[in-house]
């Protein structure tokens, strides 16, 4: 019987990739679907923000401090301006927002009552809220300085340029923000869930086709029986899936850069225990149709919508509560759910329970397909 | 001389429908048995079984003297099947096509190659071997069709109307193969709606009808069994206004058939009563103008017509 099924699945194979158009649809697709969510969530990355300056406290040691710590600042560009440019500019989207100092604001400071200073914009403060925070805690430190000074010019310097010489040493690390290639390889996961899920399907339709050509009965007079042929169906739609699976997580990790968060042995097995999923629901999918444009039917029917319910190519946390509730039963929401834990930092033992259901999911539709294969009677026109 | 296949009492039961009714037949070695029988007769059904395609639901089928219930595997091995419909890939090239299907029986490596080769050349399309079968002709696609049943040298094909809708010359094509392919030792069964192409090639002819086998025997033993029916062909210039109900009232007339295509009435009737004046009289009376009169010698359709009442191609 393996060297009927090794027979038919080199046969099959060799047919079916001789076409270029089929390399592009199991292989260029999925490839496809990760550069459309590098793209997706690229674009999303922060700009700097720019900042016109207007100096009217110009000489001052106070305010060209502040200047300099403003322009220190992560993600901030400044550009020197005056008032009049200033509204303009900040109009025309050239600029985000504007910091004005005042003739008088190093006074101010210095006498213990900082003023003269001003932020414009017009996006407010989802722009202004950042620079707000670090420059008051900035002037904060100077006019507690003034404070102490009471006035006395020549203290406040001594002061001052003792916090400016500072001996304290402050070790700062930056922390990535990981969140964005996550999101990047959940979403190009959830493209290729959704491919995994068609290939399945056209790989299956196989089956239907050659009963339409009539080929498959010509099949099953010889000595190989339908089990037989069925089987080496499910091996072939099997291999090509994990070659998608590898295909893709090559393009995500290596070619595009994009690290999951999740070692890849776990996202292999997580995928190749959906391509058993897919595959049983391919072939419910062709046991239930008589033709292949009814099968097509079913699976624009059943692939898509679900996968739209499952989170393949949006965030379900954006969904109404009622579509979450329907995903629980969908086989897609379970492997991006498992996903979604490893990422958040749990192991495959912590989400055994998805596995389980993700097995479940394919032994009841590999049942359903059986029960109806073996109800089929269908001998069509052969003889 | 040992029989090849042999039914015992077959029968297929689609609900109350009898498909196939306790039918009994054997085919001896080295046969090309015709398989007659008009659409819906049990015919394909018959060979739906015998194929393995579907599971009788009583009686025995023998291929080689085992029963195909118990040795499937070897039933198959030594079953060649060429289907009415074509059934090749079009997108595997002929050599492709015979060397898939002559795979599936085991068949691999340089005797593979060898017999696809083989099989190729005796249906003359060695010269396409890397041509897809979509640019073939009707009858390049039958002879692949062929090609694909004999590759792995079965000792029973069966050739369900392997010449519908082909050129005179991919028929005479496929029928000299057929006898080149008995004479190599193969047992033939035949089934085709072209009378004259079984009267030419088959040695044994059984005629099916409602499930069953109403006549069986060579063609010489068929014809003889009417010699009580006289066979006439009476051309008209048109079929306008024939009532054939009027001319089946006359007595002695059995089986009455139009024959549009000719503009001719064919009527068996019992040899005893002279009744032809009288059909000729009903005839003219009905407004119909004669062209040609004639009694044949029976023919193999004269036997089918009479035995079943209806045409082959009916």
């Amino acid at each position: 019987m393996w060297n009927e099924i090794w027979f038919l699945v080199r046969m099959t194979l060799l047919t079916t990739f001789r076409k270029r158009k089929n390399l592009i649809l199991y292989f260029g697709l999925p490839i496809a679907g990760v550069l459309v969510s590098t793209m997706l969530y690229g674009s999303q990355s922060s700009p700097d923000l720019r900042v016109g300056i207007v100096n009217e406290d110009a000489g001052k040691s106070v305010t060209s401090d502040t200047i300099r710590f403003v322009e220190r600042l992560d993600h901030v560009k400044l550009v020197n301006t005056t008032r009049e440019e200033l509204k303009a500019k900040i109009a025309a989207s050239d600029l985000d927002a504007g910091l004005i100092f005042e003739q008088g604001f190093a006074d101010s400071v210095l006498q213990g009552k900082p003023g003269h200073i001003a932020i414009q914009s017009v996006k407010g403060a989802s722009v202004t809220s950042y620079i707000k925070s670090m420059l008051y805690g900035y002037i904060g430190n100077v006019t507690a300085m003034g404070t102490i000074a009471a006035g006395d010019g020549g203290k406040f310097q001594q002061l001052y340029d003792s916090y400016q010489a500072g001996a304290f040493k402050l070790t700062s690390e930056s922390v990535n923000d990981t969140s964005k290639t996550k999101e990047m390889s959940y979403q190009s996961i959830g493209f290729l869930i959704m491919f995994m899920m068609t290939s399945a399907v056209n790989l299956s339709q196989l089956i239907l086709k050659n009963k339409e050509n009539r080929t498959y009965f010509r099949v099953l007079a010889s000595p190989v029986s339908s089990r037989t042929y069925v089987l080496s169906n499910v091996i072939v739609n099997l291999i090509v899936m994990i070659i998608q699976i590898a295909v893709a997580l090559f393009f995500m990790t290596v070619v595009f850069g994009i690290d999951p968060g999740i070692p890849l042995d776990a996202m292999i097995f997580i995928l190749g225990l959906f391509a058993l999923v897919s595959v049983s629901i391919s072939l419910v999918i062709v046991s239930f149709s008589k033709s292949t444009a009814s099968a097509n039917a079913l699976q624009n029917l059943i692939v898509t919508p679900t996968c739209l319910l499952s989170g393949c190519f949006f965030p379900r946390s954006i969904m109404p509560e009622t579509f979450r509730r329907i995903s629980d039963f969908l086989p897609q929401n379970w492997v991006l759910e498992s996903l979604g834990k490893l990422q958040a930092g749990d192991t495959l033992m912590n989400i055994g329970f998805n596995l389980v259901i993700l097995l479940a999911f394919a032994v009841v539709f590999f049942l359903l397909a059986t029960y109806k294969f073996g109800r089929n009677n269908d001998t069509r026109n052969f003889v | 001389m040992m029989n090849v296949l042999e039914l015992r009492g077959l029968t297929k039961k689609f609900g109350d429908f009898f498909a196939v009714d306790n039918m009994s037949l054997q085919v001896r070695e080295g046969e090309i048995f015709g398989f007659l029988g008009s659409n819906g007769a049990g015919k394909s059904t018959t060979i739906n079984m015998v194929s393995s395609l579907l599971r009788p639901s009583g009686g025995e089928i023998r291929i080689l003297d085992r029963d195909i219930a118990k040795h499937s595997r070897f039933a198959k091995m030594n079953l060649g099947i060429v289907p009415q419909d074509l059934a090749i890939y079009e997108d595997m090239t002929a050599f492709e096509n015979v060397s898939f299907f002559a795979g599936l029986y085991g068949l691999r490596g340089s005797e593979l190659k060898e017999r696809v080769e083989e099989a190729l050349e005796f249906v003359g399309l060695s010269d396409k071997a890397k041509s897809f079968p979509k640019n073939f002709s009707g009858g390049m696609k039958r002879r692949l069709n062929i090609a694909c049943a004999i590759a792995h040298k079965p000792k029973l094909i069966i050739m369900d109307e392997p010449t519908v809708g082909i050129d005179p010359q991919s028929r005479n094509y496929i029928l000299t193969s057929v006898r080149k392919l008995n004479e190599t030792g193969c047992t033939i069964i035949y089934t085709s709606h072209y009378m004259e192409e079984v009267e030419e090639i088959c040695s044994r002819i059984a005629i099916v009808d409602h499930g069953k086998i109403i006549a069986e025997g060579t063609k010489e033993q068929l014809k003889a069994t009417i010699t009580d029916v006289k066979d006439i062909r009476i051309g008209l210039k048109t079929l306008d206004g024939l009532e054939p109900a009027l001319l089946q009232s006359i007595p002695g007339i059995r089986v009455l058939s139009v024959q549009q295509d000719e503009h001719a009435v064919r009527i068996q009737s019992d040899a005893a009563v002279d009744n032809l004046s009288k059909i000729l009289k009903q005839l003219i009376d009905g407004g119909m103008e004669i062209r040609s009169v004639a009694e044949q010698a029976p023919t193999l359709e004269t036997v089918f017509l009479t035995l079943t009442g209806r045409n082959l191609r009916d």
